[in-house]
């Protein structure tokens, strides 16, 4: 006969997980039907309203590419290029493989008139993967270069046959260090996307400053500076102010 | 199979100016090029009027970028105005692997040459010294304008580097490309100057009165060598400064009278095409309408106009791009692709599209206008395969996507909104493992290392190792009241301490050693006693073995004080 013994302890711990599993089906349930019904309110052309219960959904907490990428149809449903690019670029940070995403992405993009400044070729090469798989991979590279040069004090008698596992290892490290500090640096330099219909860049941070550039809704600029309600961006050689309350500011 | 495929893209042919305007006794060239396979026969051009046309040669290159071969073929020839006005290249035709290939017409501006300065004052007594110079009095908002800058440089100039302006205000203006024209000579009062012709494109974008200017900017001229040193450096180099005056342009806006009501602002001179395709489609299919607005202006800024007739269609918004034909970028074409989508099958016709754009020249508006084009549109759901009337090209590539892909229908898996890993301080941490371990794992081998070199050390832990066990076995021997066994480890131990101390081997150590080496060797006198005291003992309790528990643990602490300060001990 199986004879296990239960101390109070572990009851709890066994109660509370479960709870915590019964919360967490819950609040998934709840999820789900908030996102039927925001997709709902899309098939009936209700545009705004289903980008605005999808925004209601990601301020909840909970996220996923779906959410953005069905935010990203409205958006771009309602007229509004530039929030739409957002949601998308939102999206593609979680799911940066994902061809749905990535063909609403440039064919929204395709829809900005005006100067804009999508990412390049090798920013696009580096958002194949996500942040977070960047530093797992260079983390995983690092970990078999050390544990390998490790086991080479410990079993010296292993030390040949180790040291390639631990100069490729090495290598991969650098190379995937470089990737990562490469796209790190991209996800954290500010980009703004113009969300205001027509906008003009300013000379300065003034409502009397000169205007530069015109833009349209969805260009991107690398915010450059802040001051007070102001952006600085910048397009080729040419920089100028915009209020902040026209773009929407990633990351 | 060949593991390479090599993928040839289809023929181009276009022409393009090296610019837009020359003055009389200036060349500009135009080219001719041909990309992705080669003309039957070189391309002719027709005769002009006052408009002299001479072959400059031909290049070719091949370039493989990407698994894409490319040859390019490019025919140059230079264009000298003979009088002042505007000249028309008209549509080229070339026949290239079957096919007809055209060019879009170009325009080209002569003016007459400018007057050379006369009022310099002291700057003409300078090496070098520049002027400020408009193309015209008045402008028009939106209207690109392109201002020279000249530097003259005096006969004794030799070269000239590091060209640099200082300060251009330009305020009024957006500026554009600068871009720099052929050289040429000039008088100047009484000398004769190289002329260095800068043209810089600027868009007016208020009214009024603007000013532009003044130009300040500094270069670095090479005269003659006056001695053996400026010989070495080739010549003689002095840094100039130069300044040129302010100019001022009246800058108009459009006439509201007369303003076609679908003015959107745009300024210059334009001709306007229009296909669509396919023209037989199911409602609900999309057509992309593809416009293309040529001719020279600001064309960055042109935006399609409302058709206000398209109401039976779903309209996109459209995608634009611009094809220039000149390094300043004001000439070129502007093409927009419209994806319209028919909403009835009583739709029998594309309605005619307009432009309307201020002409600068003639100082009126003009409106142009495509006649509608024929549709088929079938109910929906009818599988009929579509009939394509747009141009070559439309096939050549891919169609573009007509619309977004619809939404997701599953959340997937939700994750809640955190920091990427790389800021998260529990993975910063875990990161140190692998590095910690390979810091334990090369401490680990250099004491094992140590060891293996040291018998001497190795000895001496294992002595240590030894008398802990030891002295615990005295005390299980003190309490077990076994004397015999109590005294055998015992004297096991001093033998063990002492040999480590003398380095000789255990078993050699009997109590004459205390005398034989260890007095000799300046052991102090209080522990020789005591050694000898516990020798002794060990001696005697071979004859009477048995003692009580609290005598024989009684000389425990007597034995650890023993066997500590004999381990302070080298000999």
């Amino acid at each position: 006969m199986l004879n296990v013994k239960c101390s109070p302890f572990r009851i709890l711990a066994i109660l509370a997980l479960c709870i915590f599993c019964l919360a967490s089906a819950r609040a998934a349930g709840d999820v789900s039907q908030s996102f039927d019904a925001a997709n709902r309110l899309y098939e009936q052309g209700k545009f705004a309203d289903a980008a605005s219960a999808y925004e209601n959904l990601i301020q909840s907490g909970s996220v996923s590419p779906a959410l953005y990428f069905n935010l990203g149809n409205a958006r771009f449903k309602a007229s509004q290029v530039g929030r739409a690019i957002a949601a998308y670029r939102q999206a593609e940070k979680f799911s940066p493989r994902d061809p749905d995403i990535r063909a609403n992405l440039q064919f929204t993009r395709n829809q900005v008139q005006g100067p804009t400044l999508p990412p390049g070729r090798w920013e696009r090469w580096l958002a194949n993967l996500t942040l977070n798989e960047w530093t797992a991979l260079t983390a995983t590279a690092i970990w078999s270069c050390l544990l390998a040069l490790a086991l080479q004090q410990i079993r010296p008698a292993l030390k040949s046959s180790l040291k390639n596992v631990a100069v490729g290892s090495g290598v991969t490290a650098v190379v995937l260090g470089i990737f990562l500090a490469a796209d790190w640096s991209i996800t954290a330099q500010p980009t703004a996307i113009v969300t205001a219909h027509d906008a003009a860049l300013r000379s300065g941070p003034l409502e009397e400053a000169q205007s530069v550039i015109p833009l349209h809704d969805g260009a991107e600029l690398p915010v450059l500076d802040t001051k007070d309600n102001w952006l600085q961006l910048g397009i080729g050689q040419r920089v100028g102010w915009l209020k902040r309350e026209q773009v929407r500011q990633l990351p | 199979m060949s593991l390479l495929s090599l993928t040839v893209s289809a023929a181009t042919f276009t022409a393009a100016l090296d610019r837009s305007t020359v003055a009389i006794g200036e060349s500009a060239v135009l080219s001719l090029t041909f990309e992705g396979g080669q003309p039957k026969s070189s391309p002719s051009l027709p005769n002009i009027p006052n408009l002299q046309i001479t072959g400059q040669g031909t290049s070719q290159s091949y370039s493989f970028d990407n698994g894409v071969s490319s040859s390019t073929v490019t025919h140059t020839y230079a264009l000298t105005p003979l009088q002042p006005g505007d000249y028309t290249i008209p549509t080229l035709g070339a026949i290239v692997d079957g096919k007809t290939l055209t060019t879009r017409p170009l325009h080209l501006k002569a003016t007459a040459p400018l007057p050379p300065p006369t009022d310099l004052g002291e700057a003409a007594a300078q090496p070098a010294f520049m002027r400020l110079v408009l193309p015209k009095k008045e402008g028009c908002v939106g209207e690109p304008l392109v201002a020279t800058l000249e530097l003259y440089f005096q006969n004794g100039v030799q070269n000239y580097a590091n060209f640099q302006i200082t300060s251009l205000p330009t305020d009024g203006f957006n500026m554009g490309a600068k871009v720099q024209g052929q050289n040429r000579r000039a008088q100047v009062g009484n000398a004769i100057c190289t002329v260095v012709p800068f043209s810089i494109v600027l868009t007016p974008v208020k009214t009024g009165p603007l000013s532009l200017g003044p130009v300040t900017a500094s270069v670095v001229v090479v005269q003659p060598a006056r001695n053996w040193q400026e010989q070495m450096f080739g010549g003689a180099q002095t840094q100039v400064a130069m300044a040129a005056r302010a100019e001022t342009i009246q800058i108009i806006s459009p006439p509201r009278e007369n303003a076609p009501a679908n003015f959107n602002g745009a300024v210059g001179s334009y001709t306007l095409t229009v296909t669509a395709g396919p023209t037989n489609v199911a409602v609900g299919d999309p057509i992309t309408v593809r416009v293309q607005i040529s001719g020279s202006g600001a064309l960055d800024s042109l935006a399609l106009p409302e058709q206000p007739a398209w109401h039976d269609f779903k309209m996109y918004p459209p995608t634009s791009k611009v094809e220039t034909a000149d390094p300043l970028g004001i000439q070129g074409v502007k093409t927009f692709e419209q994806l319209i989508v028919p909403q009835s099958t009583d739709i029998r016709e594309l309605p005619p599209i307009s432009f309307s754009y201020f002409d600068t020249d003639k100082k009126t508006y003009r409106t142009l206008t495509q006649p509608a084009i024929r549709l088929t549109v079938r109910p929906g759901g009818a599988n009929v395969v579509p009939t394509i009337a747009a141009s070559n090209r439309a096939q050549e590539n891919p169609p573009p996507a007509q619309d977004i892909v619809s939404i997701k229908q599953r959340t997937g898996k939700l994750e809640p909104l955190s920091k990427p890993l790389l800021e998260q301080p529990w993975f910063l941490t875990l990161q140190s493992v692998p590095a910690l371990a390979f810091l334990g794992s090369v401490v680990w081998r250099k004491r094992t290392d140590s060891m293996a070199n040291n018998p001497r050390l190795r000895r001496q832990r294992k002595v240590a190792q030894v008398l802990r066990h030891g002295l615990n076995d005295l005390r299980k021997f003190a309490a077990e009241k076994n004397s015999d066994a109590f005294f055998a480890t015992l004297f096991r131990l001093l033998q063990e301490q002492i040999g480590e101390c003398l380095d000789v081997p255990a078993s050699a150590i009997t109590e004459a050693v205390i005398e034989e080496h260890l007095k000799p060797r300046g052991v102090p006198v209080p522990m020789l006693t005591e050694l000898h005291e516990l020798f002794q003992l060990n001696n005697l309790a071979r004859y009477t073995p048995i003692k009580s528990s609290q005598e024989l643990a009684a000389m425990i602490p007597k034995v650890e004080a023993v066997l500590g300060e004999l381990q302070k001990i080298r000999v």
